[in-house]
């Protein structure tokens, strides 16, 4: 089979009918009365999802671009602790870390600042005072860094040996080097995959209703407990998430291609 | 003597009229104290979000009256129940309520209040359900199967008064969400989901026939709220709900949550 050499110029069918699906089931939610009241509900928590999503995503990227630099470094021990780290992080389930994070690390890193606030006589802080949504993202957080970081690493990797030799004999410093040659054209390789990570983080942070962060998920298992509708609910939850990863994807998919024009 | 005995019966009849004033008279002053309660919304009619997505129920109108009675500030928080009482059991939170049956080993996490509820389980059932009609001709048949939340009241009455106290009895199907058990009793995939009353009328309401309820009630569970171990708001809080039963304020909760309340409306 020979491989279509345009794939990317045919026509979007595909969104034509979702587009009109999406509107024709929108339509039917909003005028239903049991859709309707689960959609006017759910909606409320489409901001806690794009926050949880987004401040997770913008935490991962950081934390996973230091340590794919610490997986390269000339030291040993900070590439060896990277990789216990990046190893650990990808193999603990999220939900497991999820509870982790929300009833171990929560009340030690209290514990932490109370051991260090007690003697300067600062205000003592209670495990209470530390959000759980804020313990959903750090999980979120923690766990996708690790992925981010293989991304990371990858597209760091990937840039050609002598771009770096190229820089060095021009005098720049790693610094430089890295800011000016590596890093914009590793983004330009690994924007892809680090946008499907966002999309998929959209969906993951469903995961914080485990806590009971009222996301759009957590909202729709206490509208259901309401309702009695436990699957006319769930459909409009599914219907907001698809809402929100298509049109990333479709957002990402623009940047990409203005990224390749631009190499050309 | 017979004037003594009519005196004491006068003093008797006078102490059981002035009982419940004198309750409250002898309720703590916790003088506004802060009181932090934990729970999900997720369990009607004792606390839900109604149709236009306000939390309401049985639960938080008990609540404002016990605050009332004790002077106390009363703050909400939301949490899964899967996180409740390992929260609690932390001093996350002052007070955790979702309808939580008082159980022995729960006890050895939190403490729990005196009871302010007992709930009785139905069994709900597929509306065309033929094969059985009680718990024991549930029991009898080995093909039938009944699906539970782990470590929830249903599945405990399930274990110990419907089948044969087997809690790895493969009868039992768990799933992760009561609405995934509603669901698979729907798809056939189980022939039985236990729940309590109101929210098993509020099934059948919904199923537009496709659920119904069948045999006797079963299990009576009483309900109490949960607090960090040593948590010195259990007595106030068991005085409160003591003078809450005396002067009919529960009866009357009862009354507009579980008759007048028409959930889904």
């Amino acid at each position: 089979m020979t491989p279509n050499p345009k794939p990317d110029s045919d026509f979007p069918w595909w969104l034509v009918i979702l587009a009109v699906t999406g509107a024709v089931l929108f339509w039917e939610v909003a005028t239903s009365d049991v859709y309707g009241a689960a959609l006017r509900t759910l909606a409320k928590g489409i901001l806690v999802t794009v926050i949880v999503a987004v401040v997770a995503y913008l935490g991962a990227c950081a934390l996973g671009l230091g340590l794919a630099v610490m997986g390269l470094s000339r030291h040993l021990w900070l590439r060896q602790t990277a990789r216990l780290y990046i190893e650990v992080m990808r193999g603990i389930p999220i939900i497991v870390l999820l509870l982790y994070v929300a009833f171990v690390l929560a009340p030690g890193l209290v514990w932490l600042v109370n051991q260090v606030a007690e003697p300067l006589g600062l205000p003592l802080w209670k495990t209470r005072d530390f959000p759980l949504i804020a313990r959903a993202v750090i999980a979120l957080m923690l766990a996708y860094s690790a992925f981010l970081a293989e991304i990371f690493r990858a597209g760091l990797q990937a840039v050609d040996k002598g771009q770096v030799e190229a820089g060095q004999a021009l005098g720049l410093t790693g610094w430089q080097r890295f800011r000016h040659i590596v890093f914009p054209q590793a983004f330009r390789m690994i924007l892809p995959p680090l946008g499907n990570d966002f999309v998929a983080m959209v969906k993951d942070s469903s995961l914080v209703s485990v806590l009971g962060v009222s996301d759009i998920t957590q909202l729709a298992k206490v509208t259901a407990a309401g309702n009695f509708r436990y699957f006319e609910t769930y459909n409009v939850a599914a219907l907001l998430y698809l809402t929100m990863t298509i049109g990333l994807s479709l957002i990402l998919r623009r940047i990409e291609a203005r990224l390749r024009q631009r190499e050309r | 003597m017979k004037t003594a005995a009519a005196l004491l019966g006068q003093v008797l009849g006078l102490t059981l009229a002035f009982a419940p004033a004198a309750f409250a008279e002898t309720l703590p002053d916790l003088a506004g104290r802060e009181v932090v309660i934990v729970t999900e919304n997720a369990y009607p009619p004792l606390q839900f979000l109604d149709a236009s997505g306000a939390a309401v129920g049985w639960e938080y109108d008990a609540v404002a009256e016990i605050a009332k009675r004790l002077n106390i500030t009363v703050k909400y928080e939301n949490i899964s129940w899967d996180a409740m009482i390992p929260a609690v059991s932390e001093g996350q939170y002052d007070l955790g309520m979702t309808g939580i049956t008082i159980r022995d080993d729960r006890k050895e996490k939190v403490d729990f209040s005196d009871s302010y509820m007992t709930s009785e389980m139905v069994m709900l059932v597929r509306g065309d359900e033929t094969r059985f009609a009680d718990k024991a001709g549930f029991a009898a048949n080995p093909e039938l199967l009944m699906a539970a939340q782990p470590g929830t009241t249903p599945f405990y009455v399930g274990v110990y008064e419907v089948l044969d106290g087997n809690e790895a009895n493969p009868r039992i199907k768990l799933f992760e969400t009561f609405g995934a058990t509603v669901e698979a009793l729907k798809a056939g995939d189980v022939d039985l989901v236990l729940t309590d009353g109101t929210a098993g009328a509020g099934y059948v309401e919904a199923s537009g026939g496709g659920l119904k309820i069948v045999g006797e009630k079963l299990g009576t569970e009483d309900f109490g709220f949960i607090f960090p171990k040593g948590s010195d708001l259990v007595a106030p809080f068991n005085a409160a709900i003591a003078s809450l039963k005396a002067d009919g304020t529960i009866d009357a909760l009862n009354k507009k949550w579980f008759l007048d309340y028409k959930m889904g409306q």
